[in-house]
């Protein structure tokens, strides 16, 4: 008993667990475990429906919704996503509803620079930049993009861009992509895009809020959902460009095969500490 | 007059928004009508766009405010924080205005808001690291959190824990090497029963928005005025 006391004593203790959970985090970046990634069904459907539903010129709206510290998590899927769609033949106009989603899709253009290259602006993708207004806007958009915003992300007048004159409507968009870190957008999207214009969504979407916007992809208001990193990590197998999500998947199955064992280990101190004081107690 | 302007007028202009927006998106009587209530809901979502474009002027005044009125009262234990706060809303908004200014004085450098590189450089270098590095630490809460909740101690508790242990091994690489199965099994929990438990939250939300409208229809709800009197 005694020993099982002392066991638990050390595994209650919150260092251990945070320097075991630094060391399974840190060590596999430095040295990757390169452990093979199976590809779940999900992101295979979603895979599958950008590759047999969307035709060379088709249109994607991509809203980028984001702050720097759900990069980790949101950027693979957004990277590979366009990586695929560019290799479609696709040609994007990204937006945001959050005036941080300005900033990280400047980063992502930075790091993900071979995506992007031969890409031209105007032509082949267009960022609108940030769009005050949350659900208002969403609506807006929707309506019109080029009466909602004047100018994009650059200051270039929107009917200059060649891009923006074969779009302006929801209706014009064969698919709009929705990658964000709060629930709220997902909802934006499908009042304003999804319910009166019947515009295919997909979502991108952070494993902890996946959960609760699972019931519109359940009732089909949206084509296809990628959850958190794994996604991404997927994703990047499926479209052949490993990058951010591939290189973190192996931190992320330590760090959660370390968090196992402690729950696994806790409950055994817990039960027979139970078990022993309940066999004390009938002495 | 004071009360008509600080009260009735406010609750007016609202009932008067939700009376249309209702009218415009669902009233059909003829195409020319229906075009003519598509124009006038464009206008609506419009100045929606543009006033909170301007509440967010009014949100930085008000940092401004709260973090001067913080040093008057609490003095030099409060004045290093709130000063560096100020002190970088400050900086950060010159530099936007100066990016802003180049982007139509000279379009042909391509330096705009988020382009300007003292700007770039304290968003990619200060708070960047500390957003991440925030949200970060919240590894180790959850860690600790998860590890002293999954506790066997009742049949519900253990199929709480099963659940999670089959989702996490889901997510990770080395789950599949355990057994391919894991990855199946984390997408039908993920679309059958959490389906079914969220469902009942979202069409709950959604009844409680309905009723939301109705109270600010009729002037029950009057918290968004800042007073419940």
């Amino acid at each position: 008993m005694s020993r099982s006391i002392s066991l638990g004593k050390i595994l209650e203790s919150r260092e251990l667990l945070y320097t075991l959970l630094l060391i399974s985090v840190i060590l596999p970046i430095i040295h990757p475990l390169g452990i093979p990634i199976a590809v779940s069904a999900r992101t295979k459907a979603v895979y599958d429906y950008i590759e047999n539903n969307l035709k060379p010129g088709c249109h994607v709206y991509f809203e980028i919704y984001y702050e720097v510290a759900a990069r980790g998590e949101l950027e693979p899927n957004v990277v590979a996503l366009t990586k695929h769609l560019f290799d479609k033949g696709c040609k994007i106009v990204y937006g945001s509803l959050a005036s941080f989603g300005v900033i990280v899709f400047e980063l992502m253009k930075t790091t993900a620079a071979d995506v992007f290259q031969g890409r031209e602006y105007g032509k082949d993708y267009v960022f609108l930049g940030y769009v005050a207004g949350g659900e208002s806007a969403a609506a807006s958009l929707a309506k019109s993009i080029k009466g909602t915003v004047s100018v994009d992300n650059y200051g270039n007048r929107i009917e200059n861009l060649p891009l923006m004159q074969e779009v302006d409507k929801a209706t014009d968009f064969d698919l709009v992509i929705i990658a964000s870190s709060g629930t709220d957008t997902f909802a934006y999207y499908v009042r304003q895009w999804y319910t009166p214009y019947n515009v295919p969504l997909l979502f991108a979407a952070l494993s902890i809020i996946a959960p609760s916007i699972e019931p519109y992809v359940g009732a089909k208001q949206a084509v296809g959902m990628l959850v958190g990193q794994r996604a991404g990590a997927e994703y990047e197998t499926l479209v052949g460009r490993l990058g951010l999500g591939m290189a973190s998947m192996d931190a992320q199955s330590t760090s959660h095969m370390l968090v196992l064992v402690f729950i696994v280990i806790g409950n055994v101190v817990y039960w027979s500490q139970r078990l022993s004081s309940k066999r004390g107690g009938g002495k | 007059m004071s009360l008509v302007i600080r009260k009735y007028i406010p609750q007016l202009i609202v009932s008067v928004i939700i009376v249309l927006s209702v009218t415009f998106y669902y009233i059909y009587i003829n195409d020319s009508i229906a075009k003519g209530f598509s124009t006038a809901d464009k206008a609506l979502s419009d100045w929606a766009v543009i006033v909170t474009s301007f509440a967010l002027i009014v949100g930085g005044v008000d940092i401004l405010r709260f973090h001067l009125t913080k040093i008057r009262r609490e003095g030099i234990r409060q004045a290093p924080f709130s000063t560096v706060t100020i002190a970088l809303l400050i900086i950060m908004v010159v530099l936007a205005t100066i990016g802003w200014y180049y982007s139509y004085a000279d379009p042909k450098a391509g330096i705009t808001i988020t382009t300007q590189p003292q700007f770039r450089w304290l968003y990619s270098n200060l708070y960047a690291p500390a957003d991440s590095a925030m949200y970060s630490i919240l590894v180790f809460y959850i860690a600790s959190a998860s590890y002293r909740a999954f506790r066997v101690r009742n049949p519900p508790a253990l199929l709480l824990l099963v659940t999670a242990v089959i989702v996490m091994l889901g997510n990770t690489t080395i789950g599949g090497l355990i057994w391919p199965g894991f990855l199946g099994l984390r997408d039908w929990i993920m679309t059958v029963p959490n389906t079914a438990a969220f469902r009942p939250i979202t069409i709950g939300a959604g009844l409680g928005t309905i009723i939301l409208g109705l109270r600010l229809l009729t002037w029950r709800e009057i918290s968004w005025m800042g007073r419940r009197d």
